[in-house]
């Protein structure tokens, strides 16, 4: 029992990065159509601006600030001087943000190097929770990701930006017909999915080494949660995360963990193949009239 | 003073042309009709006139001011509002949110919520079905949400892309009524696309007929409705009248 306490809190830390990862792609995807296959490396420039930060005497918790703001600063970059243009083809978006990807790892190489980075625990403290342990910092992370996505979830469905958004999503035209500046939120919803990668990419290395090809790894996981959740629906995401964690964390409990990354890449294919629009039911991609 | 001009407007998809020199006006609290066959270019011309498609040339002028080319998003705030062909009502907001969209390039947010009230006076199903998914509406419940959404941004230039479509003979009685109210209790000008001629005839002072993309006629709505090809168009004479324009183009 408590081995499986500890399992699902280590789990739920794992779930945290990916669910972060895929509110951003299911966020961007639903509004834009764009599949930024970058995404991965934001959250992996996160973690290094972190680590920069961090290993150049900073605070952990104003690291991740400054990784946010900066990542949040690339995505702008990205969304305005590039993925602006690619939005009536978006398989050319899709193409370049591959081409995007590749670029940023080596810029990453370039100004460090590929040697894999840590960081010392933020907190480096034990809980003890009814006679089991746990480690702080994952506790922290996800309690830091329930925030976000509780923010996230009632700005979207409570508040009026949340609803245009929605709107936006649904039926770019018609949203514009009511005045909405659609274009404008494609720029919103792609900083704060770039601000959540920033986010992640700390989280992440708070709780494992990050190398500048982590965000390969991460960007399969992220697809497959938005897609298990279905992409534009920011509850699914939240789901196919927690869902995507706990087949992680358990397998790699109780089964083979070597074969981690399969297991929940199966599940994706079978609900995927099962389920098409997703377990929760999302877009197709931004539609017009 | 008149609110809308539309000068030499050409508009097209890609490589298709559809209008390719089209010029009208509608001035202040006047209702206009654009009619003409499926495939004749009135949505496009609306689409372009509503910011939601760039023209390939022309001018539109809005009191005055050249607004050519400017996104649906500012015509939208400056008053010139589109319910567009097939209502699009957004089906996972509810009738109320549908509602307050409609409102969203308004700033007076307490007068939103009394005109939200307002429209459900005037609209008692929006009343009854205020918390209900808009999907879930009819489609003549649907067209009178899209109508009453469009009025939310309290516009100066109301265009109505075919209210008509596929509305029993009733709920046409209704959307008429409504269109009139329009100029009345908003005092909106109307600028309404219809295939639906009696529709279009009884309620407009003044129309255009479109063919190919093109003005073919044009009058008050006394004059428009003994023209000639509006009989040919409408009354049927079909094949042979359709052969004469395109000769006479
Ligand atoms: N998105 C589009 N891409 C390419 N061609 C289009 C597009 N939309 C319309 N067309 C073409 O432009 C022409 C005019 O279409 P439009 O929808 O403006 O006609 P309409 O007068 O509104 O017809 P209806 O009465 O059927 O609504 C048609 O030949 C149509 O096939
Ligand atoms: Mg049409």
């Amino acid at each position: 029992m408590e081995i499986f306490i500890q399992q699902l809190v280590n789990s739920l830390s794992v779930a945290s990065v990916t669910i972060l990862i895929g509110i951003g792609i299911t966020l961007i995807f639903g509004l834009a159509g764009i599949v930024n296959f970058a995404h991965g490396e934001f959250l992996m420039v996160g973690g290094m601006i972190t680590w920069f930060l961090v290993t150049s005497g900073l605070n952990f918790f104003a690291a991740l600030l400054g990784a946010m703001i900066l990542v949040g600063a690339l995505g702008f970059i990205a969304e305005r001087g590039l993925f602006r243009f690619t939005l009536e083809r978006p398989m050319n978006g899709f193409i370049m943000s591959i081409g995007m990807s590749v670029i940023l790892q080596h810029v990453v190489i370039r100004i460090f190097n590929e040697v894999q980075k840590t960081i010392p625990d933020p907190i480096g403290k034990v809980w003890v929770i009814g006679g089991v342990d746990i480690i702080a910092m994952r506790g922290v992370v996800v309690a830091l990701t329930a925030v976000v996505v509780a923010i996230t979830y009632f700005g979207i469905s409570r508040s009026r930006y949340g609803m245009a958004l929605r709107a936006s999503i649904a039926d770019q035209d018609t949203a514009a017909l009511m005045g909405i500046p659609v274009r404008r939120y494609v720029t919103g919803v792609f900083v704060y999915g770039s601000v959540l990668a920033g986010l992640g990419g700390a989280l992440m290395i708070a709780l494992f080494p990050i190398t500048p090809f982590t965000g390969s790894v991460v960007i399969i996981r992220g697809f497959a949660v938005s897609l298990i959740g279905g992409l534009g629906n920011v509850g699914g995401a939240v789901g196919g995360g927690l869902l995507l964690g706990l087949v992680d964390g358990l397998s790699a409990g109780y089964g083979f963990p070597e074969w981690t990354d399969a297991y929940s890449l199966v599940v994706m294919i079978a609900i995927l193949i099962v389920r098409p629009q997703g377990l929760f039911g999302g877009t197709l991609g931004p539609r017009s009239t | 003073m008149m609110p809308l001009e539309v000068e030499h407007l050409r508009t097209a998809y890609g490589p298709v042309v559809v209008n390719r020199d089209v010029s009208l006006t509608v001035h202040q609290h006047e209702i206009v009709t654009i009619l003409g066959p499926n495939g004749a270019g009135k949505s496009t011309l609306l689409r372009a006139i509503s910011g939601l498609l760039r023209p390939r040339n022309g001018v539109i002028r809005f009191d005055g001011k050249k607004v050519t080319g400017r996104p649906a998003a500012q015509m939208a705030a400056l008053g010139v509002v589109m319910v567009p062909e097939g209502r699009h009502i957004f089906p996972d907001l509810t009738v109320q949110e549908n509602l307050r969209l409609g409102a969203y390039c308004r700033k007076d947010r307490d007068a939103v919520e009394e005109d939200i009230r307002l429209m459900e006076s005037y609209f008692h199903v929006l009343a009854t079905k205020r918390g209900a998914k808009g999907s879930n509406l009819s489609g003549g419940q649907q067209q009178m949400l899209a109508i009453a959404r469009g009025l939310m941004a309290r516009p100066r230039i109301l265009l109505l892309d075919e209210p008509s479509l596929g509305l029993s003979p009733l709920l046409i009685k209704d959307v008429r009524a409504v269109i009139m109210d329009v100029r009345a209790k908003f005092s909106a000008a109307v600028l309404l696309v219809e295939q639906n001629a009696g529709l279009a005839l009884a309620v407009a002072d003044r129309g255009y007929l479109l063919q190919h993309g093109d003005i073919v006629a044009s009058g008050v709505i006394a004059e428009l409705r003994d023209n000639r090809l509006m009989h040919e168009l409408y009354l049927g004479h079909g094949r042979s009248g359709k052969a004469s324009i395109r000769g006479n183009q």
